[in-house]
């Protein structure tokens, strides 16, 4: 393959990573709270939430991208903003379809812990930030778990970038439309390239979060 | 800080877990902890002990008219099943000090006292997760310490310990209690070690405090025979009282057996009578016994190589008595033989027998 190509698939390997880091930090920034919130507090409507999370855990990326498309389309509820067609629509068809992962597993983690564990932290003298610090150590196996399911979800998803963002070349091209493109127009050269990129970035990726997470488990 | 004074008070405490008959509810209208004393919380399982514990910690609301005060004093709470956080045994012991925001070479300096204090303090780097069950409470319990708490809260600290490790906790909680003068409230089911240790006793049924008092005052006058088990008075028996005079009382027991008292009640009034069984003292059966009301059988004899306990049948009315085992009558008592018992009346409490079911 001639350079020129590589060009362009190192930018739409990093239209890739940029639209999907923005789009995990998000439902993480969403997501972890509300976890937390579900794991550890009871309140009304708790019970539904908490169903809705798990029940979202396995939504079809493509039923997301069809909801996102429906309301960001010209005429639709917020046609207005114009983001149909551009990654910032992307990377809210992505947060759909991360968030639950992360709300789902964190609230996992939090009710895992023993009934009286927010008692006995308490009790320890732990308050707030600090309180919450010692927490995310105690169950930073399921966080990174949350980490690593969300973004395995969101780099490997076709349906929704595909509908929601078009898969415009130079645009709102993803590695994952990109192969669906190639693969479809029988040029299968360019659509294994795309594809040995995004193996190797989800290996790196997957690779270092779980380092992370099993650094000190010896 | 003078000795006795009130490091924490509570009053007017209402807390409640669940409704209807499923619910329970804890009472209390007024509880201290003072300076330089130790408070055994006795009483049976699902009392409330924990969660009397857990409120004076001010870990649970105290209720809408209830108060917990411990001004400026510092509380630690040791629970029942300690969390002991993922990391090693030193990050834990100095968690209480980061989270008080004090500076890390001071915190190392006390955790390791502490760690020091309680034995462990080679386990440092251990992981706190691959501690045994005995080590764990070593720690929980340095944990609590490391702050140098004005107010110690224990719940079950004795649990998981091995026996000198027992008797270390009671001696340093004994050497915190008499030097540094602060204030423990223990709920512990190990009676011996909540007698060695406290100064006064506080019963628990059903979510309210049914009596409290002086340790010896306790043991010696409990308010009722749901207590004086508690407490080891373990010989209850139902009596009538026959006479009364002056402070002085006659009381006819089931086997018409009569036992002579201290304490005021009505004549026919029907009252429990509570004797410790270390109190019902033994002879070996003569031939010219004046009287066969002392005369009484030995039916069973166990012995934990330190106390023997033998249950006596009296004329159909059984009583246990301890003695000290392998020596004397310890040694020379067999089950069958003939004893005489002599119970002396300041040995003899007397508590109302009202038709409440929760008496016995």
């Amino acid at each position: 393959m001639s350079p020129l190509v590589w060009v362009g698939v190192a930018e739409v390997a990093l239209r890739t990573l940029a639209v999907s880091a923005s789009a995990l930090l998000l439902a993480l920034a969403l997501g972890l709270p509300l976890g937390f919130l579900l794991g550890r507090h009871r309140f009304p409507g708790r019970g539904l939430l908490a169903a809705v999370a798990n029940a979202g855990m396995g939504l079809p990326p493509v039923v997301v991208g069809l909801v996102v498309y429906l309301v960001l389309r010209r005429g639709g509820p917020l046609g207005s903003l114009e983001l149909l067609l551009t990654p910032p629509g992307m990377v809210i068809a992505q947060v759909l379809i991360a968030l639950p992962l992360v709300v789902g597993i964190t609230l996992a983690a939090v009710g895992a812990l023993p009934p009286d564990w927010h008692l006995q932290a308490r009790a320890l003298g732990l308050r707030g930030p600090r309180a919450l610090w010692v927490l995310a150590r105690e169950i930073r196996l399921g966080l990174l778990a949350a980490v690593i399911v969300a973004l395995g979800g969101i780099i490997s998803e076709v349906g929704a970038v595909q509908m929601v963002g078009g898969n415009l070349e130079g645009q709102t091209r993803m590695l994952t439309t990109g192969i669906l493109m190639y693969t479809q127009m029988g040029r299968f050269e360019d659509a294994l390239a795309l594809a040995a990129v995004l193996m190797g970035m989800t290996f790196v990726l997957a690779g270092t979060l779980t380092a992370i997470q099993q650094a000190r488990r010896a | 800080m003078s000795d006795g004074a009130p490091l924490l008070a509570a009053r007017d405490l209402e807390v409640a877990f669940g409704r209807g008959p499923d619910g329970f509810r804890l009472r209390v209208d007024e509880l201290e902890l003072r300076a330089g004393q130790a408070l055994a919380v006795l009483g049976p399982n699902g009392a409330g002990k924990s969660t009397l514990l857990r409120t004076l910690a001010g870990l649970l609301p105290p209720g809408p008219r209830g108060a917990v005060r411990s001004p400026g004093r510092d509380v630690a709470l040791v629970f029942q099943r300690p969390v002991l956080l993922a990391g090693n045994v030193a990050y834990n012991a100095e968690l209480p000090l980061w989270a008080r925001g004090v500076p890390r070479a001071e915190r190392r300096r006390r955790a390791r006292v502490a760690l020091e204090e309680f034995g462990i303090g080679a386990l440092a780097r251990r992981s706190a997760q691959t501690l045994s069950g005995g080590e764990g409470r070593r720690l929980a319990l340095a944990r609590a310490f490391v702050t140098e708490p004005d107010v110690l809260l224990l719940d079950e600290p004795f649990d998981d310990l091995d026996d000198p490790g027992r008797e270390a906790l009671s001696l340093d909680l004994r050497r915190a209690i008499d030097e540094r003068g602060i204030a423990v409230a223990m709920v512990t089911h190990d009676l011996r070690q909540a007698l060695l240790l406290a100064d006064r006793i506080a019963v628990l049924r059903a979510g309210r405090l049914v009596q409290v008092g002086a340790r010896d005052e306790v043991l010696r006058s409990p308010a009722d025979p749901g207590v004086a088990r508690l407490v080891g008075m373990t010989n209850l028996l139902a009596a009538e009282v026959t006479q009364a005079d002056g402070g002085r009382l006659r009381l006819r027991l089931a086997n018409g057996r009569v036992l002579s008292a201290a304490g005021r009640a009505a004549p026919g009034a029907p009252v429990w009578v509570g004797v410790r069984p270390e109190n019902v003292r033994l002879e070996p059966a003569r031939g010219d016994l004046a009287s066969s009301d002392e005369r009484a059988e030995v039916v069973r004899l166990v012995s934990d190589g330190v106390v023997a306990t033998a249950w006596l049948a009296w004329d159909g009315v059984e009583l246990r008595t301890h003695l000290v085992a392998g020596r004397g009558l310890g040694q020379a008592l067999k089950p069958g033989a003939p004893v005489a018992i002599s119970i002396r009346a300041e040995d003899v409490h007397v508590m109302p027998r009202g038709q409440n079911a929760s008496e016995k």
